[in-house]
C-alpha cells in the first residue's frame, strides 16, 4: 500500500487523503463489496422478468426488458367468434371432458417477438387460435369457466386459460413465451352463438406477467393484506403499551419500580426457543377457553390475535424510549403541572409530539421485525385467512417449484414494502441502528 | 436507578402532607394503570411461558400431556445423570479455576501460592473430569443433539469471525474521506433490511446446481458440467470436497460443515455485513481523533494508528457483534428453513439441521413438545455458557474508553 501522510489537514479525519493507488484500491473494494451486496436483488429481478424457457436456458438478460416483444405491436382489433358445435377441426387435441361450443379467433398479425417463435415451429400468421373447449356449468356463456386456446392447425401450445368478460385472456400468456408476447383477447359480448373478442396487446402482461400470475397463483393480495394488518396492529400495539410504559419508568414516582424494571430487563434475556412451545400451547389453551366459554371458534388459533397480541410489547422499545423520556426536563412537567396537566395529557401533548425520531425508530423496527416473522406465523395459522406473506412466500417456493421466475415475483413482491420503507427512513434506519445497537 | 431511589427517598419524607400524599397515590395508581398493559402481556406471554416450558420439559408430551419425567428428557438428551454431573461439574471447576487465577491477578495477597495452587487442582481435575465424562455423554446422550450442537458451532465459526473482518475493513474504508458515503451505506445495507424469506430464496435460486447464476459463471469458466459443485444438494463436507479437489485424501473426521451448510453460511455473511458495518461505522466515530493526531506527531505508521488506536478501542463494538453474530447463529431459523424448504428439515442428510431447526423438527414434525422444551433449555444452557465464557475472554482485552 503506498500510503503518503504528507498532506496537512485541519479537517478532522482520522486517516490523511492517500496516495492514488491506495484510494483506487479502496474504491475497488468498496464497489465490489456493493456488487456482491446488491447482486442478488438484480438477479431476482432479472429473474422476475424472465420465461420459463428463458431461465432454464440460463439466459442472463431477459428479452422483456429490451425493446422487442414490444416493437411493431399491430393494432388492436374487434373479433366475432361464432360458436358451433365441436364436431370439427379438433387437430389431434385431447378433449378430456365434452365440450359445448367451440370456435376459432383468426389472428392477422403478431408482435415481431412471436413471428418469430412462431416460424421456429414452421406456423406463420395468419392462423387461428381455436377455442377447443368452452366448458359452462351452466348454459348462459357468461358462466363458463374454461377456455381452451390452441394456435393454428398444429398444436404450438395448449392451455387452458380463464377468461371472465372483464378480464384479459390470452393463449397461454400466463406460462411461457409464446403466449406472454402474443395477442390478448378481451371478451367484450357473450351470446349464446357467437363471443365478441377484442384482440389487443397487453403491455402490463406483457412486462410484468410473472408478477400478475405469481399474484393470482399464491394468492398474494390476501398474504399482503394479512401483512399489511398484522404488522400495523403490532406497531401500534408496541407504541401503546411502550410509551405508557416507558413513560411510567422515565418520569412517575410508584413502589417497586425498581423491581418491576428488573421483571422488564430479565424479559429481555428470555431466549425465544423456550417460550415458542409454551406460547403455542397458550394460544391454544386461550382458543378452546374462547370457544368453550363464548362460542367462538378461531378467536386465536388462525386469527390476527395470535400473531400480533403476543408481540404487542417490545422490552427494547420500552427501554429505547425510557431512555429518551427521561432527558425530557423536568422543568417542563412542572410548568405543565401548574396548568393542570395530569400524567396522560402531559405525556401525549407534550413528550409524543417531542419523541417523533424515537417513535420513528421503535416503528421502523418493529415493522420490519413484523413483518419477517415467519416460524410463530407457521405454527399459529393453518390456512391462508391470515397467513402473512413471508409464510405464503415459503410456501410458494415449494408450490410453484421449478418456476423460478415466479418464485423470484413472488419475493420482489414481498420485499418492495420494506425496500420503500427502507429508502424513505434510509437515514432514521441507519442512525436508529447505529445509536441503538440492535438485536440481530 | 440511582436517581430513581434518590426521588422515591426524597417523597417519603415529604409524605406528611396530605394533599401531597394523595398525589402521590394517585400517581403510583396511574403509573401501575400505564404499566398494565405491556406488564400483562409480557407476564402472560414471557415470564409465565419460561416456567410453563420447565413443566413442560419434564412431562411426556406430545401435543397431550403425559405423565411426569422429572428429568428423563434432558437425560435423554444429555446421556447418563453421571456423564452430565462429570460434565457440569468439570465445566464449573474449570470456570472456578479462571475466577480464582483472576481473583491472584488482581489483589495478590500472602495466600497467593495457596490460591494458584487451588486453581491449578481445579483445572487439572474439572480437566480431567471433562475428559471421563464427555465421550460418556457422547456416547450415552441424544446423537442427533451433539451432531446439530456441531454444525451449529461450524456454522457460528464459518459466519462470525469473517462477518466480522470484513465490515470491520469496510468500515475502515467507510470511514474516510470517501465519495458517496450514504450511497455506499444504502447499498450495503440492503441485504440486511430485505425480507429473509425473500432474500433466502433469491439465494437458492442463486446457488441452484443446474440453473442458478454460480454454475453458470462457473461452466463459463470452463469448469466441466459434471464437476460443477451441488451445493444445498451436497451432504458431503466442504474440506472432502477441496481434498478431492486437490487430489489429497481427506479423513472423514475432518470433513468440516457440508458444502449446504456453506451456502447458508455466505448467506448469513451476504446478510450482515451491512449491518456490522454500520456499527462498526458509530464504533469508529467514537474513537477520539486527538489520539490519531498525536500518535502519527510521534511518528506511527498507518498500519501501527491501526494495531494500536483503532482495533483497541472498537473493541467493545467488536464485543457486541461477536456476541451477536453467535447468539444470533444460534437462534438462525428463517433462512435456513427457506433455503431447505421443499426438504425434509436439516436438508441434505442432516447436515444443515442446527440445533434451532432440531427444536422446531422435534416440536413441529415430531409432536414431541416435552423433549423440544428439554432441548430448548439446553440450548439455553450452551448459549450462556458461551456467553459467560466470552466475557471472561474478553476481560482485559476489551477496552471502554
Amino acid at each position: 500500500m503506498a500510503s503518503e501522510p504528507t498532506t496537512p489537514t485541519h479537517i478532522p479525519q482520522v486517516y490523511r487523503s492517500r496516495g492514488i493507488v491506495t484510494r483506487g484500491l479502496m474504491y475497488l473494494i468498496l464497489t465490489l463489496g456493493a456488487i456482491v451486496a446488491v447482486f442478488p436483488f438484480i438477479w431476482m429481478l432479472l429473474t422476475a422478468s424472465k420465461t420459463y424457457g428463458e431461465h432454464s436456458q440460463r439466459k442472463f438478460w431477459p428479452v422483456g426488458l429490451t425493446a422487442a416483444p414490444y416493437a411493431n405491436r399491430p393494432a388492436t382489433q374487434t373479433i366475432i367468434v361464432p360458436l358451433h358445435s365441436p364436431t370439427n377441426d379438433w387437430h389431434g387435441a385431447a378433449s378430456s371432458f365434452s365440450p359445448h361450443v367451440e370456435g376459432s379467433i383468426p389472428v392477422q398479425a403478431v408482435t415481431p417477438f412471436v413471428e418469430e417463435l412462431l416460424r421456429a415451429k414452421e406456423t406463420s400468421v395468419p392462423f387461428n387460435v381455436l377455442i377447443l373447449a368452452l366448458d359452462s356449468t351452466n348454459d348462459e356463456v357468461q358462466n363458463y369457466d374454461r377456455f381452451i386456446l390452441t394456435m393454428g392447425s398444429r398444436i404450438v401450445e395448449q392451455f387452458s386459460t380463464r377468461i371472465d368478460l372483464k378480464e384479459w385472456g390470452g393463449p397461454n400468456y400466463e406460462g411461457s413465451a409464446r403466449g406472454r408476447w402474443g395477442p390478448h383477447f378481451e371478451v367484450i359480448e357473450a351470446h349464446p352463438d357467437h363471443l365478441v373478442i377484442k384482440q389487443g396487446w397487453n403491455m402490463l402482461y406483457m412486462f410484468f406477467g410473472n408478477y400478475f400470475s405469481a399474484w393470482k397463483q399464491a394468492n398474494f393480495a390476501q398474504y399482503t393484506r394479512n401483512s399489511i394488518i398484522t404488522t400495523t396492529l403490532t406497531i401500534a400495539g408496541v407504541v401503546i403499551t411502550g410509551t405508557l410504559a416507558a413513560y411510567a419508568f422515565a418520569r412517575m414516582n410508584f413502589p417497586a419500580k425498581g423491581l418491576l424494571f428488573t421483571a422488564y430487563l430479565a424479559t429481555y434475556m428470555i431466549p425465544w426457543t423456550v417460550v415458542m412451545i409454551p406460547n403455542y400451547l397458550i394460544i391454544i389453551a386461550l382458543e378452546d377457553f374462547f370457544k368453550q366459554t363464548f362460542g367462538i371458534p378461531n378467536a386465536w388459533y388462525n386469527n390476527w390475535t395470535a400473531l400480533t397480541i403476543p408481540f404487542m410489547v417490545n422490552t427494547f422499545t420500552v427501554f429505547l424510549l425510557r431512555q429518551f423520556f427521561a432527558q425530557i426536563p423536568d422543568d417542563l412537567f412542572d410548568a405543565a403541572l401548574i396548568d393542570g396537566c395530569g400524567h396522560l395529557r402531559f405525556l401525549t401533548q407534550i413528550v409524543l409530539p417531542m419523541s417523533k425520531a424515537p417513535l420513528m425508530s421503535v416503528v421502523i423496527f418493529n415493522g420490519i421485525w413484523a413483518w419477517n416473522s415467519l416460524q410463530w406465523p407457521l405454527i399459529v395459522t393453518s390456512t391462508p385467512n391470515w397467513r402473512p406473506i413471508t409464510v405464503g412466500l415459503s410456501g410458494f417456493i415449494t408450490e410453484a417449484g421449478a418456476e423460478t421466475q415466479l418464485i423470484m415475483a413472488g419475493s420482489v413482491i414481498t420485499t418492495i414494502p420494506i425496500l420503500v420503507l427502507y429508502f424513505f427512513t434510509q437515514k432514521q434506519f441507519t442512525e436508529g441502528i447505529a445509536t441503538t445497537g440492535l438485536k440481530g | 436507578m440511582s436517581t430513581i431511589d434518590q426521588s422515591m427517598t426524597h417523597t417519603s419524607r415529604h409524605g406528611l402532607f396530605a394533599g401531597y400524599r394523595g398525589r402521590r397515590i394517585r400517581e403510583a395508581l396511574q403509573a401501575y394503570l400505564f404499566l398494565f398493559p405491556g406488564t400483562l402481556l409480557l407476564i402472560v406471554f414471557n415470564l409465565l411461558p419460561v416456567g410453563y416450558a420447565l413443566y413442560i420439559s419434564m412431562h411426556k408430551w406430545r401435543i397431550q400431556k403425559g405423565h411426569f419425567l422429572a428429568f428423563e428428557n434432558y437425560l435423554k438428551a444429555l446421556g447418563e445423570p453421571i456423564d452430565v454431573v462429570w460434565v457440569v461439574g468439570g465445566m464449573g471447576l474449570l470456570a472456578a479455576a479462571w475466577m480464582v487465577w483472576r481473583s491472584i491477578t488482581a489483589g495478590t495477597s500472602s495466600w497467593g501460592f495457596l490460591l494458584r495452587a487451588a486453581a491449578v487442582l481445579m483445572l487439572l481435575f474439572g480437566g480431567l473430569a471433562l475428559i471421563v465424562g464427555f465421550p460418556n455423554m457422547l456416547e450415552n446422550g441424544d446423537d442427533d443433539l451433539f451432531k446439530s450442537l456441531l454444525t451449529t458451532f461450524f456454522y457460528s465459526l464459518g459466519t462470525v469471525p469473517l462477518q466480522i473482518v470484513l465490515s470491520f475493513l469496510l468500515a475502515n474504508i467507510l470511514f474516510q474521506n470517501i465519495r458517496g458515503k450514504t450511497m455506499w451505506r444504502i447499498l450495503y445495507f440492503l441485504p440486511y433490511v430485505t425480507v429473509a424469506v425473500a432474500s433466502a430464496a433469491v439465494w437458492r435460486t442463486i446457488f441452484d446446481p443446474s440453473r442458478g447464476v454460480i454454475n453458470t459463471l462457473l461452466s463459463l469458466a470452463g469448469v466441466a458440467e459434471g464437476n460443477l459443485p451441488k451445493w444445498v444438494f451436497e451432504a458431503r463436507g466442504v474440506n472432502l470436497l477441496i481434498g478431492e479437489w486437490l487430489g489429497i485424501e481427506i479423513p472423514t473426521w475432518a470433513a468440516g460443515p457440508s458444502l449446504a451448510l456453506v451456502v447458508i453460511i455466505l448467506y448469513n455473511i451476504w446478510t450482515y455485513v451491512g449491518y456490522n458495518t454500520v456499527i462498526y461505522l458509530a464504533g469508529l466515530g467514537n474513537v477520539p481523533t486527538e489520539m490519531y493526531e498525536a500518535a502519527r506527531i510521534d511518528g506511527a505508521s498507518q498500519w501501527e494508528l491501526l494495531r494500536h488506536i483503532t482495533i483497541p478501542l472498537v473493541s467493545p463494538t467488536t464485543y457486541f457483534l461477536l456476541m451477536m453474530g453467535i447468539l444470533g447463529t444460534f437462534r438462525a431459523f428463517n433462512h435456513i428453513y427457506v433455503i431447505t424448504t421443499g426438504y425434509t428439515l436439516g436438508f441434505p442428510q442432516g447436515t444443515t439441521m442446527t440445533t434451532s431447526i432440531l427444536i422446531f423438527k422435534h416440536f413441529w414434525e415430531g409432536h414431541r413438545f416435552g423433549y423440544a422444551s428439554a432441548l430448548a433449555f439446553i440450548l439455553t444452557g450452551v448459549m450462556l455458557s458461551l456467553t459467560w465464557v466470552q466475557n471472561r475472554l474478553s476481560e482485559g482485552r476489551v477496552f471502554y474508553g
